[in-house]
């Protein structure tokens, strides 16, 4: 049996909404890292789509438009980026090194841990990108000889555990200045990382808007690079 | 001054107030992004083109942050529901849910907590270095 595409739609559009509200609801009142929005929605409907025996491409099908609304998200942080501007132009010898050092982490250790626990081939080459925004790791990813796809999956994963344990982290760490803590999120867990620090305060938010940016641009570069040095 | 002029200031006035004006504001700044992405294979995402043209406008003052900053707010703050929709795909991946993926899990976890105390201590030291030293 075929579903109306428009039921379908309606369908998974509004509970992916309605979850996601009362997600965050009840996050705001038990601030507890299971009841954070972007793990608790994807929980309960990968928990409805088992349930009634649903697919990924059903699920995608009706719900896939809101994936298109990080378009305009990434364009909206024009704005903090703008506003804070001086910042920006006072601390940018700090921000580039606090990248560099990012990127070189965020690729070695992943090259190294997946060696370590016996992961090779596409699947480590896949891992790789993962610290950078899905759009710009995709890319990374077909570069450099990965799977695409897989890539953009752990992308997403770097993101749910990586605003989670930025929280985490940030508690342990003697870091203070809203640079430091914007850069945690922004170079360790690209978007959903920085959608966490906007909620920190506007400069951790701006900071982090800017350098996920920056990263994923350093990263494609690079990778041009590579792959052109390594066919050439 | 010119009806032409006039009807521009009427419209920059309502894009002031109305958030949806704002939205969609935005929306073609990424559309815009996309076009050209098309038009010269630039291998970058719509956004990012959208999001530099922006901060074009906005550097030559083309563009007032009053007419963006509801809309801006508002995708911003509500960013994390649009990334719901790509954590399904791990149905796609079902051999994910055994060692395989416990090792995956490993990797992310380990690799994302050192890049995350990395990069936080890189800045911190690097931005209180250069306080002490400078003039």
């Amino acid at each position: 049996m075929q579903p109306d595409p428009w039921l379908a739609t309606a369908f998974w559009s509004s509970l992916t909404i309605a979850f996601y509200l009362l997600a965050k609801r009840l996050y705001r009142r038990w601030p507890r890292w299971w009841l954070m929005p972007l793990a608790l929605t994807p929980a309960l409907l990968i928990a409805v789509v088992l349930a009634i025996h649903a697919s990924y491409r059903d699920y995608i099908h009706g719900a896939g438009w809101l994936l298109a609304l990080l378009g305009p998200a990434t364009v909206a942080f024009a704005v903090p980026i703008y506003e804070q501007r001086a910042l920006i132009r006072r601390e940018w010898p700090v921000l580039a090194l606090g990248m560099v050092a990012g990127t070189l982490t965020a690729v070695g250790t992943s090259w190294m841990l997946a060696t370590a626990l016996g992961l090779d081939g596409t699947l480590r080459l896949s891992l790789l990108p993962r610290s950078i925004s899905t759009p710009f790791a995709m890319q990374v990813s077909q570069d450099i000889g990965g799977i695409p796809d897989l890539t953009a999956v752990f992308v997403v994963l770097t993101g749910v555990l990586g605003a989670i344990l930025g929280e985490v982290l940030l508690s342990w760490l003697p870091v203070r200045s809203a640079l430091a803590r914007g850069a945690l999120f922004a170079i360790g867990a690209h978007g959903a990382g920085t959608a966490r620090a906007t909620q920190l305060g506007r400069e951790e938010g701006s900071i982090a808007g800017l350098l996920m940016v920056l990263v994923g641009l350093l990263n494609v570069l690079a990778a041009t690079l590579i792959a052109a040095l390594l066919h050439s | 001054m010119t009806p032409v002029h006039a009807a521009s200031i009427r419209l920059r006035h309502a894009l002031h107030h109305s958030r949806t004006g704002q939205m969609a504001l935005l929306a073609a700044f990424w559309i815009a992004g996309e076009a050209v992405v098309r038009l010269t294979g630039l291998p970058l995402p719509g956004g990012i083109v959208g999001l530099v043209l922006l901060l074009g406008l906005l550097a030559t003052h083309r563009i007032s942050l009053c007419s963006l900053r509801k809309g801006a707010s508002w995708f911003l703050a509500e960013m994390l529901l649009f990334f719901v929709p790509a954590v399904l795909a791990v149905l796609n991946y079902p051999q994910m849910l055994g060692l395989l993926g416990l090792k995956i899990l490993a990797v992310i976890l380990g690799g994302t907590v050192s890049v995350m105390t990395v990069t936080a201590m890189t800045v911190e030291l690097a931005g209180r270095w250069r306080m002490r030293h400078a003039t």
